[in-house]
């Protein structure tokens, strides 16, 4: 089964590029370590500062991607940031991923009044923008990293509360969920051992595909000022960062373009591979491709 | 010894609309008035269109599904009345089959997984030794092969997975064994098979069944008695051989009108009874009446009950009285 997805993914150009992008940035994440040496052993997530001028200084032998305001570690703050990244959107996916799985499955399988309450209130979340939602959350509790995430996967798990109650619905009409009850099964096997295992599947791909944008929404809060903090090695607060030199200098408007583009592109690249590779696995899934 | 199934005037209804709360709901009748007997040993057949409500009635005999009035007794014991505990303890004396092998065994579970669930929920056959051997008593029972057990159920055919699903009915040593439509999805050839192995373990085990059908040839070749169903009543019920020669009820002569014979010639020159609905008879007590050929209209001033036309053979028909002039009333 594993084998033939992944033989699939191979196949098909678009989602192997995924593939091989999503893999080179968890490499740069595991060996981060190795590839940016860590300055401050207390956090490592805390960019090195190479003086305090600041305008940013172009790329050199020193400093590979160039520096950002206040000589701040592009490079340093790429490779940390992979690793901020696939944090923050393993852990919020995985987070959501379990809330939208209790609230949709416990919708679906109660309903009636549990299923009315769960699913409008899940409808008001999904009513706000949740950009807009995230950011009041985020400005409540107040910018970090770990309010950050609370924010993100609070406007997150709708979308899979909806998918599997939906799913659970399906199943739990099935003639094999009723066989087990004739058995004389009761509610939590028959949820456990029967509807879950057989429900379950659709959401994790939609986890799989989230990952990328809720990589991309954080770095939109980093750039608010409502994620991670100045100085810290976040694709987000990066470009945050850049906001002053987009422009460049007068009569040179590309002055200073690594400090766009470096951080720009890294989550340009990320988004992009996760978006590929996700469209290779809803493809293989699809039934209607057999 | 108590009787397997004994239901008097059974009624139930589901709620069309919405979510109680929120819209109004109605209250669609599914089951009305039924009294049903199945005896020790005996199996029953259940035949009717579809929709008729004959699945409907065999998940209220399994406990399965909630009725509004009547009496549902498996083994003696009323199903409205039983605690969660004493519903289980049921659970080990009546079992299902259901009609389609392809969904009524969990795809992610091998087939010894499905095969070991009954004694999981009831905790028998702890033991791993004693475990193994019923397993292999069982497979075997089902015309199985001990090497089938750890292989997932789309590995199988129809047929065979119709034996899983027999096989996991067993697993509790049932008294009663309802069968809704087991062999309907199945090949000719196979349903065949699967009705001979129905049959034998019915007789080896001392099963009574209640059997679903909507074919009267499977019906006739298992079962002893027949009822006969239609918009959730039963309308006559007789042994097997007797409502085949000897319908009384319009209905039922219409439906055996439908069954092919296996004589091409004398197929040729029977002719179904084909009978139009005719709305404006809508409000009569006998659901038949928009369909019946022999349809008067003092019939409906009679409410329908079962009566006795002959030894063991009982027909709703407000019409039965004049049954020699019938014809003479067709439409």
């Amino acid at each position: 089964m594993n084998n033939r997805i992944l033989k699939r993914i191979f196949k098909n150009k678009a989602s192997l590029a995924g593939f091989i992008l999503v893999a080179f940035f968890a490499l740069v994440a595991l060996f981060a370590p190795l590839l940016a040496p860590v300055h401050n052993v207390h956090n490592p997530y805390q960019l090195p500062q190479a003086g305090y001028e600041v305008t940013p200084q172009p790329p050199s032998a020193q400093h590979i991607f160039g520096t950002t305001e206040q000589q701040y570690d592009l490079y340093y703050g790429v490779v940390w940031g992979t690793r901020l990244a696939f944090k923050i959107g393993i852990t919020v996916t995985f987070f959501a991923f379990l809330i939208g799985l209790f609230l949709g499955s416990a919708a679906a399988y109660f309903g009636g009044a549990a299923d009315e309450i769960i699913m409008r209130f899940t409808d008001i979340v999904f009513a706000v923008p949740s950009l807009v939602l995230a950011m009041v959350i985020a400005a409540m509790l107040g910018p970090d990293i770990k309010n950050m995430m609370i924010a993100l996967t609070a406007v997150a798990w709708p979308s899979y509360a909806r998918l599997v109650r939906g799913d659970v619905l399906s199943v739990k009409n099935r003639d094999f969920v009723t066989a087990s009850r004739a058995l004389g099964a009761r509610g939590p096997r028959l949820l456990l051992k029967h509807i879950l295992p057989n429900s379950i599947y659709p959401s994790v791909v939609v986890a799989s595909l989230d990952i990328g944008y809720i990589v991309l929404t954080a770095a939109s809060l980093s750039f608010l000022g409502l994620g991670a903090q100045p100085g810290t090695a976040d694709w987000g607060q990066l470009i945050a960062m850049a906001r002053n030199w987009v422009l460049g200098s007068s009569g040179n408007t590309f002055a200073y373009w690594y400090t766009v583009a470096v951080p720009g592109g890294v989550i340009f690249l990320f988004v992009l591979g996760w978006n590929l590779l996700g469209d290779g696995f809803r493809d293989i899934l699809d039934p209607r491709q057999g | 010894m108590t009787t397997p199934v004994e239901i008097e005037h059974l009624y139930k209804s589901y709620d069309r609309g919405g979510v109680k709360f929120w819209s109004r709901t109605e209250a669609k009748p599914v089951l009305e008035d039924i009294s049903l007997r199945v005896g020790e040993r005996e199996i029953l057949g259940l035949v009717g269109e579809s929709g008729c409500g004959k699945t409907t009635l065999a998940k209220v005999v399994l406990g399965l599904e909630k009725y509004q009035s009547g009496s549902v007794k498996v083994n003696g014991l009323e199903l409205k009345e039983l605690t969660k505990a004493g519903f289980k303890k049921l659970r080990r004396q009546v079992q299902v089959v259901f009609q389609d092998p392809y969904s009524s065994l969990d795809p992610r579970q091998t087939v010894r997984q499905i095969l070991c669930e009954p004694w999981d929920i009831h905790a028998l056959y702890a033991d791993g030794a004693q475990r193994e051997n019923a397993l292999r008593e069982l497979v075997r029972a089902v015309g199985l092969d001990a090497a089938h057990l750890n292989r997932y159920p789309h590995e199988f055919s129809g047929g065979q997975r119709q034996r899983i699903a027999i096989a996991r009915a067993l697993a509790l040593e049932p008294k009663l064994l309802v069968a809704d439509e087991p062999v309907s999805a199945l090949d000719v050839s196979v349903q065949a098979q699967i009705l001979n192995l129905l049959k034998d373990i019915s007789r080896r085990r001392a099963l009574s069944m209640l059997f679903i059908s909507h074919d009267f040839a499977v019906a006739r070749f298992l079962c002893d008695r027949i009822a006969v169903m239609y918009r959730g009543r039963v309308l006559e019920t007789a042994p097997a051989e007797e409502l085949l020669h000897n319908p009384q009820h319009p209905y039922t002569e219409a439906l055996l009108s439908a069954v092919p014979v296996p004589d091409p010639q004398l197929q040729k020159k029977r002719e179904p009874v084909e009978t139009k609905t005719q709305r404006k008879r809508g409000s009569c007590p006998c659901p038949y009446a928009a369909r019946c050929r022999y349809y008067q209209a003092a019939q409906c001033r009679v409410p329908l009950e079962l009566k006795q036309t002959q030894e063991g053979h009982f027909c709703a028909c407000a019409v039965l009285p004049f049954q020699k002039e019938k014809s003479l009333y067709a439409v």
